[in-house]
C-alpha cells in the first residue's frame, strides 16, 4: 500500500551530550497543503529544518483519463485530453490529434497548421504565466500571480471567442481545427499582445531584479546536465540545466518546420535558471505568435474526415514540446472507431521523479521553492 | 486593628483624591483611547490592507458588503465571533487557551507609553521609562507565539513557533541598538543643561522642535512652525537608523518579507494552524496592533510625533476651545503619520517575496547588528571630535550636520553592502553549478535519434 508507506520509515535517533534525545521528524506535506500545486503528498523526513529524505505520493487526482480515451470514439477523445494537463489544454489536443493524423498518414492543411502553432504558443504563454505566478506565491510574493492571471485571462477570452469555451477548449479536430477565426479575432490578438508586452516588462521589473528572489532561488535545487538527462527531464527543466533540446527544433512537427524557434537555454541549472527560461520562453512565444499571425496562409482549416473516424490498424508515437516538456501520445488502433490504447507520456510525471534528488540537504523553506520550479500539474501526473 | 483602620482611611482618602482629580480623568481617557484605538485601528487596517493590495494588484478588493465594501471588516468580525471554537485533540489545553491573551496583552500594554496628543496620553512622568518599557513589552510577545506553537501539538505550528522565537529575539537587538542612537542624539542636544538624554517618548519628540518657545512674533509663521520643524526631525539626521528600525519592526511584527513563522506556502499557517474563531481573531488583532505600535514609535522618534501646523500655537492660546481644537489637530496628524507608515508595511508586503530562515538570521547578525553598533560608535566619536574644537554655541548644530552627512553616506553605503552581500551569498550557493559549467564548457547535446516517428 503506497499510502501507508510512512509507517515503515526509519527515524534516526540521537542522544545529545546532556541526555537530551533528538529525533528526525516526519512531516506529512499535503495532499491538503497550500503549495503542493494540487493534491501531491510529500512525506518529508526532516532533521530540524533540513530535509533528509522525501517521498512523493501521487495518485490523489487519478481520473483514469487513459481508460476513458479507450472508451470514446477517436474524435470524442480530444475533449478528455483537455483535462490531462489542465493548464495547457490546447497543447494536449495538438498532441492527440497529431498522433491520430500520423497514424492515418495525413497532413492538416497549412492554415490549420499555422492556427495550431498560434493557439499552441498562446497556450504555452498562459501555462508559463501560471507557473511563474504560482512560483512567486510559493516564495511569498502575492502580487505577481494576480498580474499574470490578469494577462492569462486575456488569452482565455481569446480562446473563448475561438472555441466557445475558456478552459476546456475542445478546439482541435483530427485533420484541422473546429472553426476559423471569428471576425476581427486576429486584430484583437494583436492588441492583446501589444498590451501584454508592456505588462511583461512590468512583471520583469517586479520579479527579476529582486534581491530576495535571487537569494531564494539562485543555487537552490541544482541539477547538472548529466543528471538531468539521466532522469529524463524535458522542457524548461532540461533547458535550464544547459541542454539544448527542444522538440520544436530537434524534431519539428507541423508549422514548426517553417517557423524557426530560438531555443532558450541557461547554464545554471537552479531554480532561478528555470524561472528565467520560462520568462524567456514567454517572450519567444510572443515573437512566434506574431510570426504566425503575419504568415497566416489562406485556404481550408481542415481536411474532411468522417465523424466516425476509423484510424487504420497500427501503433504510433507522436510527441510535441508542451509547456512543461515532451508530451507524447502513444496510440494503438485496432481499426475500430475506438482507440485500443492511448498512453500519455506526461512531462510533469517524469519531471516529478527528480524531486527527492533535488530536495535532499536543502531547508524546509526550499522545499516549496524547488517544487514550484518544477512546474508540475497534478492533473497530468495522476491522469 | 487600629493601625489597619487608619491605614485604610488614609488609602481611602488618597483614592478619593485620586479619583476626583484631573490626572485620573486623563488616565481614564488615555486608557479608553488606547484600547479603542487598537481595536478600531486593527479593523481599519485590515480593510485598508485589502483595499490597498487590491489597488496594487489590479483588482478591486472587497466591494459587496456596504458601500465600497466598507463594512467588510464588521462582517468578518461577526463571522469570527459566531464561529465554533475548535480545539484539536491532544493539545496542551492550558497553553493553547492562554496563548492568544499572552500575545495580545503586552501589545496593548505597550500603547501606554504613546501619547496621542498633548492631552490624550498618560500624564507627566507616568512612564518616563518610555523606550525601555516599549522594548520590554514587545519582547514578551514571543512567549505567546511559542506557547501557541507548542500547545497546538502540530508539527507546522511547532516549526512556526520556533522560527518566530529565533527571529524575534534576533531582531530585538538591532531594534534596540537603532533606538540607542536616537537616545544619544537627545543626550547631545540636552548637553547645555545636564548632558543627560531621555528615553521618554514625549521628550524625544520635544527635542525635534527647534522653534523658539515664545515664537518669533510673526503670527503666520508662528502658527505654522511653532512645534513643527520638519528640518529638525531625526529621520534627517539618522536615516539609516530609521530604515533599520523599520526593518526590524517588520521582523518583530512577523510581516512580509519576514513572515516566516506564518509562512502560508510552507507552514500552512505556522503557529496559527490550529486556531480558529475568536482565538485566531485575537492573534490577528495582536498582529495589526503590533504594526500600529511600530509605526507609532517610528512616528515619535523619527517623524516628529503629533507635531504639525497649528498644534502648539492653539494650545499656547490657553483657551479651552482652542486647546480642544489643538488636541484634535494633534491626534489627526499623529494618526495620519501612523497610517502612512502602515501603508509602507502593506506596500512592502505586496512587493517582496519571503526570506529563508537562515538568510533571515544572517541578515540580522551579520549585517544589521554590526551596522547599528558601528553607528553608535561613530556618533560618539564625531561628538568627541567636534566638541574638542570648542565651537561654543554652534557645537550642537555642527554636530547634527556632520552626523546627518555621515549617516546619509552610510545609508547609501548600506544599500550597496546589502546588494553586494546578497550577490556574494548567491554566488557561493551557485558555486557547484559554475564548477560543473566549467567542467563541461561545451554544452551537452542530446544525440539525434534516427528513425523516430515524428522526426523529419
Amino acid at each position: 500500500m503506497a499510502i501507508n508507506q510512512d509507517t515503515n520509515v526509519n527515524l534516526m535517533e540521537e542522544e545529545g551530550s546532556e541526555g537530551i534525545k533528538s529525533q528526525e521528524m516526519l512531516l506529512n506535506m499535503g495532499p491538503q497543503h497550500p503549495s503542493t500545486h494540487g493534491v501531491l503528498r510529500l512525506v518529508l523526513k526532516l532533521e530540524g529544518e533540513t530535509v533528509v529524505d522525501c517521498t512523493p505520493v501521487i495518485g490523489y487526482l487519478h481520473r483514469g483519463i487513459e481508460k476513458i480515451l479507450e472508451n470514446r470514439p477517436v474524435m470524442g477523445g480530444i475533449r478528455y485530453m483537455d483535462n490531462a494537463d489542465y493548464l495547457s489544454p490546447m497543447l494536449n489536443e495538438i498532441a492527440y490529434a497529431g498522433a491520430v493524423e500520423q497514424l492515418m498518414g495525413m497532413e492538416p492543411p497549412r492554415r490549420a497548421q499555422y492556427i495550431r502553432l498560434l493557439v499552441g504558443e498562446m497556450q504555452r504563454i498562459a501555462s508559463h504565466l501560471v507557473a511563474v505566478g504560482t512560483y512567486l506565491v510559493d516564495l511569498g510574493a502575492f502580487t505577481p500571480i494576480l498580474w499574470t492571471f490578469r494577462d492569462r485571462e486575456g488569452i482565455l477570452s481569446l480562446f473563448e471567442a475561438l472555441g466557445g469555451s475558456r478552459f476546456n477548449v475542445n478546439y482541435l479536430r483530427v485533420g484541422g481545427v473546429l472553426h476559423d477565426f471569428p471576425k476581427n479575432w486576429l486584430k484583437e490578438c494583436e492588441a492583446f499582445f501589444d498590451q501584454f508586452e508592456k505588462n511583461m516588462a512590468e512583471l520583469e521589473v517586479l520579479i527579476t531584479g529582486n534581491e530576495i528572489f535571487e537569494a531564494r532561488t539562485q543555487g537552490v535545487g541544482y541539477i547538472d546536465q548529466q543528471q538531468a538527462i539521466a532522469y529524463g527531464l524535458t522542457g524548461p527543466m532540461l533547458r535550464a540545466s544547459g541542454v539544448n533540446w527542444d522538440l520544436r527544433v530537434n524534431r519539428p512537427y507541423m508549422a514548426y518546420r517553417e517557423v524557426p524557434v530560438n531555443v532558450q537555454v541557461r547554464q545554471e541549472g537552479d531554480c532561478y535558471a528555470r524561472y528565467k527560461v520560462r520568462m524567456q520562453e514567454i517572450w519567444e512565444s510572443i515573437r512566434l505568435c506574431r510570426v504566425a499571425m503575419d504568415k497566416m496562409p489562406g485556404g481550408p482549416i481542415g481536411t474532411r474526415t468522417p465523424i466516425a473516424l476509423r484510424p487504420p490498424r497500427g501503433e504510433t508515437y507522436f510527441a510535441i514540446e508542451s509547456s512543461k516538456g515532451e508530451l507524447g501520445v502513444y496510440f494503438i488502433s485496432d481499426g475500430s472507431e475506438y482507440p485500443w490504447r492511448a498512453k500519455l507520456r506526461g512531462p510533469s510525471f517524469v519531471n516529478l521523479q527528480v524531486l527527492p534528488e533535488l530536495l535532499r540537504g536543502y531547508k524546509m523553506s526550499d522545499v516549496v521553492a524547488i517544487m514550484g520550479s518544477l512546474d508540475i500539474v497534478l492533473g497530468e501526473v495522476d491522469r | 486593628m487600629r493601625i489597619s483602620i487608619v491605614f485604610a482611611d488614609d488609602v481611602g482618602s488618597q483614592l478619593l483624591h485620586g479619583i476626583f482629580s484631573w490626572e485620573f480623568l486623563q488616565f481614564l481617557v488615555a486608557f479608553v483611547s488606547f484600547f479603542g484605538f487598537v481595536l478600531t485601528s486593527a479593523a481599519l487596517l485590515v480593510l485598508a490592507e485589502r483595499k490597498v493590495m487590491g489597488w496594487m494588484q489590479d483588482r478591486l478588493g472587497p466591494i459587496h458588503t456596504g458601500p465600497w465594501g466598507l463594512l467588510q471588516t464588521l462582517a468578518d468580525v461577526g463571522k469570527l465571533l459566531l464561529k465554533e471554537d475548535i480545539q484539536a485533540g491532544q493539545t496542551d489545553k492550558a497553553l493553547f487557551i492562554l496563548a492568544p491573551s499572552v500575545f495580545l496583552a503586552p501589545i496593548i500594554a505597550a500603547f501606554a507609553v504613546i501619547p496621542f496628543s498633548p492631552y490624550v496620553g498618560l500624564p507627566g512622568t507616568a512612564l518616563a521609562t518610555g523606550i525601555v518599557y516599549y522594548v520590554a513589552m514587545s519582547s514578551i510577545d514571543v512567549i505567546g507565539v511559542i506557547m501557541a506553537g507548542w500547545g497546538s501539538n502540530n508539527k507546522y505550528s511547532l516549526m512556526g513557533g520556533l522560527r518566530s522565537a529565533a527571529q524575534m529575539i534576533s531582531y530585538e537587538l538591532p531594534l534596540v541598538l537603532a533606538l540607542v542612537s536616537i537616545v544619544m542624539l537627545t543626550s547631545v542636544l540636552a548637553g547645555g543643561n545636564s548632558g543627560i538624554g531621555t528615553i521618554s517618548i514625549k521628550e524625544i519628540m520635544d527635542f525635534q522642535n527647534v522653534w523658539p518657545a515664545k515664537g518669533v512674533g510673526i503670527p503666520v509663521l508662528d502658527f505654522i512652525f511653532q512645534g513643527f520643524t520638519p528640518w529638525a526631525w531625526f529621520f534627517l539626521v539618522q536615516p539609516l537608523m530609521l530604515v533599520i528600525y523599520y526593518t526590524c519592526g517588520l521582523a518583530e511584527t512577523n510581516r512580509a518579507p519576514f513572515d516566516l513563522p506564518e509562512a502560508e506556502s510552507e507552514l500552512v499557517a505556522g503557529y496559527l494552524t490550529e486556531y480558529s474563531g475568536l482565538r485566531w481573531a485575537i492573534f490577528f488583532l495582536g498582529e495589526y496592533g503590533n504594526m500600529t505600535i511600530v509605526s507609532a514609535i517610528t512616528t515619535y522618534l523619527f517623524l516628529g510625533g503629533w507635531s504639525g501646523p497649528g498644534v502648539n500655537y492653539l494650545l499656547g492660546l490657553g483657551a479651552l476651545g482652542w486647546g480642544f481644537l489643538g488636541n484634535l489637530l494633534a491626534v489627526t496628524y499623529f494618526i495620519t503619520k501612523v497610517y502612512l507608515l502602515c501603508f509602507v508595511f502593506i506596500w512592502v508586503r505586496s512587493t517582496l517575496p519571503r526570506l529563508r530562515a537562515d538568510q533571515l538570521m544572517q541578515f540580522a547578525w551579520l549585517i544589521l547588528i554590526p551596522t547599528t553598533l558601528f553607528n553608535i560608535l561613530i556618533t560618539g566619536l564625531i561628538y568627541l571630535v567636534i566638541s574638542s574644537f570648542g565651537l561654543g554655541g554652534f557645537t550642537n548644530l555642527v554636530f547634527m550636520i556632520v552626523i546627518a552627512i555621515v549617516n546619509w553616506a552610510m545609508f547609501f553605503a548600506f544599500i550597496k553592502i546589502v546588494q553586494r552581500a546578497t550577490t556574494a551569498t548567491t554566488r557561493r550557493a551557485q558555486a557547484p553549478a559554475i564548477r560543473a559549467q566549467l567542467r563541461a564548457s561545451s554544452g551537452a547535446q542530446l544525440p539525434e535519434r534516427a528513425g523516430v516517428p515524428g522526426g523529419q
